[in-house]
């Protein structure tokens, strides 16, 4: 990795340009960088030239082709999708779980699973609503304390700030539940010559993501239509719907999604990572199957654990179809696309990608 | 025991300045005093209330110098004696019913205490307040010994009952905070009742009370011809007269005596400046052909003596007059005999060095390198310093250049780096709020910069709340941060009207000031600012909306507090503590800047410096590393 800045730089290079993702990454690893909602911010330049803060940010420079032969132990085959052993449909068992989960539950089935197994100790979790609209890290240190954090929220939040938090005191087998972005940071942290407890970090379990929303705009738009600590369940339904819904207690409301659209982080704009490239497990919909996950396993230990869960018939899978298939594909391939075309629009130099460190080849194909 | 209780006429007595002033309305049998605190005035209330049940007399700390005035002037016109005192500032906060009260008149004995503050060491501002005499048309004593801030404030009174016009008698800081001999004259037996009779209105014939006022001040400079408190000394017949007043006749004596210059200079020691004993004047300056005029700030007394020799030209002929003016003496800032024995000595063509020039290059050498370089910062466990680091945050945190209207209050420090560098503005009391207000409505132009106005909890009371009421009113967007450290720290934690007691200690009721901003109709949080994450995060919340809102941090002065609770001790776990390494960087000792911390150099690890730490402990939530150890919990 290319290291060797300090918080100045990341404040130039990443909060100042609008990159942040607030993965928090950066929070809580020294008193210099808070965040507080979605915003993150360095309070007062310690002095350090070469900083942690830099050096995890998933918006610093990173080469892509490293990361995946640390994690993978090869570079990717798979240009659109990443590295991965296994592509299926899968859905949570428990009828319980996949009620209170956003599609088919298999990311609390599992964390559930590892923890009753002992697996894991613990696990880094984002409560999607807490008593307001934006949503919070949290920590489980019990298996029951997974569900509590089923379901989405469109605002990131500063998932990795309660990682460092959590990883004050040392644990060694800690499962996380994060976004492309967040679980980029996530692999440079244990990719760094810093310490840091992300190194305590064994599951790791990636949601596919669009776009995050600023809390700010989101916020402001529905102050005044929704009282955001009413809100229960957000949801943006495939396409064609184009609609957020929110759910409260008191029933849904739809707001065109091109009403939000403009909340949406500039930072996303620049993404490269739908599917949570550099998980060891990544979990989103299937279009047009709201009680089923797309599931992708990455890592060996990773499959092995699934192996275990279809097992114990805690989940249960079945082959992706190929349309499915092919619609992540493409929309993983038109993320990439996107960004790639933002980000050289920005620089005004095809070479230069900002952070992203592709090789010549890899990059080509995108542009 | 207090100084104001020794009932020994005659007996000599080492006395402050401030606690003479106190004695001499003891000695006029004071019935009524009244004062907000203000450095260099605050132990005149501070001395009269400590007597008060003793004496049987009433002693407020007012809400501010306004109330405390008009208060006072109520004991007044019952036909009760009252004094007021008040530093500089405060004159200014009450000048609108001083101009007013000089045309109604009085009737009890009304004395009013200006401290000024030369060269501002305690202070935001220079001022000489002895204008406001000239400019209010009432009489000003000038006290320049301990004996005559204790007789002038007693003939002060006689001499406002009289008059049936306040008083003014104006101090400054090197005669209110430093002690001298007083000898001490009887205290009388005081039996007045009060009873309101009359009718004084200002503003009802104007122009013929405004000439009346002009005779009853005439009436004053006639009592003046003859006052004890102006006197002449040196040769009858010198050429060369030192005029003066207060603090202006130690230096003028001791400047005369350094130069050997006793049988060629006179000095002319006024103590009753407005209106000038004219006749006097005249009598001591016949002979003059040069005069030097010493005083401290502005050249009040050369200017009217000025205007006094333009009048009297044909009498007495051509005068050369020395000053502010002639730039022999500064004309602002304090002075000292120093100052005047060089003026003096330039005039005259003498040579004047302070002390030899080879010992001073050689102190300096000695003195500087060894000394510590010491920066202005609060207290130990000051909740201010978290309280600013949470505003600096929440508005780091913002990002839109948001920045702090300032006030009067230990916290004005925090435009230094004590808090910093957060304050922006800084001018008077509940300037910050009223500034505020006006940033907040700059919309329309522009402007999107938050703006935070921090004020002390009796700064609030003082003089903010009109200044959130016009913010609430005009619908300004202003979030209002009250550094509520539970009284008036800066002068020496008075209480004021949240603290739950009253001038003499006694209980009192308490008006809570988030009640008095949910009946102005802002949201209003109350926080403790050793919290600090959840305060960084409240206040960022509250910049997110519009409109006005106040945050109350709510944290007690820590140095009463431990005072009162006993003191938690602190250390370092110098294993733990990663002192210079990313994550932390010295954070304690070097950028959050407790004075109780203190950074070891050779260890490279932070520790607790033990006999200045308070034991608050809020470092110890700000460690990254949990190498802060409060003992106790």
């Amino acid at each position: 990795m290319e290291a060797g800045k300090g918080c100045l730089a990341l404040e130039k290079e990443v909060l100042n340009e609008g990159l942040c993702t607030s993965c928090g990454a950066c929070v809580d690893i020294c008193p210099y960088i808070k965040v507080v909602k979605d915003r993150v911010a360095v309070i007062e330049p310690c002095g350090i030239a070469e900083g942690k803060c830099y050096d995890f940010c998933p918006r610093t420079p990173t080469d892509i082709a490293a990361l995946d032969r640390r994690i993978f132990g090869k570079e990717r085959s798979d240009s659109s999708l990443g590295s991965y052993i296994s592509i299926e449909m899968a859905q949570a068992r428990d009828s319980e779980i996949r009620s209170r989960a956003q599609y088919g539950g298999v990311v609390s089935a599992l964390l559930t699973y590892a923890m009753d197994l002992g697996e894991i100790g613990a696990a880094v979790l984002t409560r999607p609503f807490n008593g307001g609209l934006m949503p919070a890290s949290m920590v489980a240190e019990e298996s029951s304390q997974v569900v509590e954090c089923a379901g989405s929220n469109y605002i990131a939040s500063a998932t990795l700030a309660g990682l460092n938090r959590a990883m004050k005191q040392p644990r060694d087998a800690v499962g996380v539940v994060s976004l492309p972005c967040q679980i980029l940071a996530l692999r440079k942290m244990q990719a760094s010559k810093h310490e840091t407890g992300a190194k305590g970090v064994k599951v790791v379990i990636g949601l596919f993501c669009t776009w995050a929303l600023s809390y700010k705009g989101l916020y402001e738009f529905l102050r005044g239509k929704v009282g955001p600590s009413s809100i229960k369940r957000l949801d943006i339904p495939p396409p064609p719907a184009n609609i957020l819904v929110v759910d409260t207690g008191a029933g849904a409301m739809e707001f065109p999604l091109d009403d939000i659209r403009g909340f949406v982080k500039p930072t996303c704009g620049i993404c490269f990572d739908m599917t949570s490239e550099f998980a060891d497990i990544s979990v989103g919909m299937v279009e047009g199957m709201e009680d089923w996950n797309t599931l992708i396993v990455r890592t060996p230990e990773a499959e092995r654990l699934i192996e275990k869960a279809k097992a114990d018939g805690i989940i249960e899978t079945k082959p992706l179809e190929e349309a499915h298939l092919g619609h992540l594909r493409e929309a993983s391939l038109q993320k990439k696309t996107r960004a790639i075309g933002e980000i050289v629009k920005r620089t005004g130099d095809e070479r230069d990608l900002l952070y992203l460190r592709l090789s010549d080849v890899e990059r080509g194909k995108f542009l | 025991m207090s100084t104001l209780t020794i009932d020994q006429p005659g007996k000599s007595v080492l006395m402050m300045g401030n606690e003479a002033i106190a004695r001499g309305a003891i000695e006029a049998g004071v019935d009524f005093c009244a004062a907000y605190p203000g450095t260099p005035s605050s132990e005149i209330l501070e001395s009269l209330a400590r007597v008060a049940e003793h004496f049987g007399l009433y002693a407020e700390w007012s809400t501010n110098e306004m109330v405390s005035l008009e208060a006072a002037a109520a004991a007044s016109l019952s036909g009760l004696r009252a004094i007021v005192a008040m530093k500089q500032n405060g004159v200014n906060v009450c000048s609108d019913f001083l101009m007013t009260v000089n045309l109604s008149g009085t009737k009890g004995g009304l004395v009013f205490v200006a401290c000024d503050d030369p060269s501002a060491i305690s202070s935001s501002n220079e001022q000489d307040s002895r204008n406001f005499a000239r400019f209010a048309d009432l009489p000003l004593l000038e006290p320049a010994t301990f004996q005559e801030a204790k007789d002038m404030t007693k003939w002060a009174f006689e001499l406002s009952e009289k008059l049936g016009l306040p008083c003014m008698m104006r101090s400054v800081t090197r005669l209110s905070h430093s002690r001298g001999n007083v000898k001490l004259a009887e205290i009388p037996e005081r039996g007045r009742s009060a009873r309101f009779e009359g009718v004084y209105i200002a503003g009802a014939f104007v122009a013929a009370q405004h000439s009346a006022l002009h005779q009853k001040l005439e009436q004053a400079r006639e009592e003046f011809e003859g006052s004890e408190f102006n006197w002449y000394v040196g040769p009858e017949e010198a050429k060369f007269v030192i005029v003066t007043s207060g603090s202006g006749w130690f230096y003028s004596r001791e400047a005369v005596a350094a130069l050997g210059l006793d049988a060629e200079v006179g000095i002319l020691k006024l103590g009753t400046t407005w209106p000038l004993p004219e006749r006097f004047i005249i009598r001591h300056l016949k002979q003059a052909t040069e005069i030097l005029i010493v005083e401290e700030i502005d050249p009040f007394l050369e200017q009217n003596i000025k205007v006094l020799l333009a009048e009297q030209a044909k009498t007495l002929g051509p005068i050369e007059v020395y000053g502010a003016r002639s730039g022999h003496l500064p004309g602002f800032g304090d002075i000292n005999q120093d100052k005047v024995a060089k003026a003096l000595a330039n005039i005259r063509g003498l040579e004047y060095r302070t002390r030899d020039e080879g010992y001073a290059k050689r102190a300096s050498e000695l003195a500087l390198p060894s000394l510590p370089i010491r920066i202005p910062t609060f207290c130990a466990g000051c909740p201010h310093r978290a309280s600013l680091w949470a505003i600096k945050a929440a508005l780091k945190l913002d990002g839109r250049n948001g920045f702090v209207t300032g006030d009067i209050g230990c916290y004005a420090l925090g435009a230094g780096p004590a808090g910093y560098f957060q304050l922006k503005t800084l001018h008077c009391m509940g300037a910050g709020t009223g500034l505020a207000s006006g940033f907040g409505k700059l919309g329309q132009f522009g402007f999107d910069q938050p703006v935070v106005a921090v004020c002390g909890d009796s700064t609030f009371f003082h003089a903010a709340i009109p200044g959130l009421i016009n913010a609430r009113f005009n619908r300004s967007n202003v979030l209002m941060v009250v550094l509520d450290n539970g009284g008036t720290a800066m002068t020496g934690f008075q209480p004021h009207p949240s603290s739950g007691c009253d001038a003499l200690g006694r209980p009192a009721p308490v008006v809570e000031i988030e009640e008095v901003c949910k009946a102005i109709g802002v949201e209003v949080r109350v926080r403790d600012p050793f919290e600090v994450d959840q305060a960084i995060e409240d206040l960022y919340d509250m910049l997110q909306d519009d409109g006005a809102k106040v945050m109350v941090f709510r944290r007690r002065c820590y140095l009463v507090e431990f005072k009162e609770k006993g003191k938690k001790k602190v250390f370092v776990d110098s294993e733990k503590c990663i002192g210079d390494d990313c994550g932390c960087a010295r954070f304690c000792s070097r950028v959050f800047n407790c004075p109780g911390i203190i950074w070891d150099p050779e260890a490279k690890k932070a520790i607790i410096d033990d006999v200045v730490c308070t034991g608050c402990g809020v470092c110890a939530t700000l460690c990254p590393m949990g190498a802060i150890v409060v003992e106790g919990g």
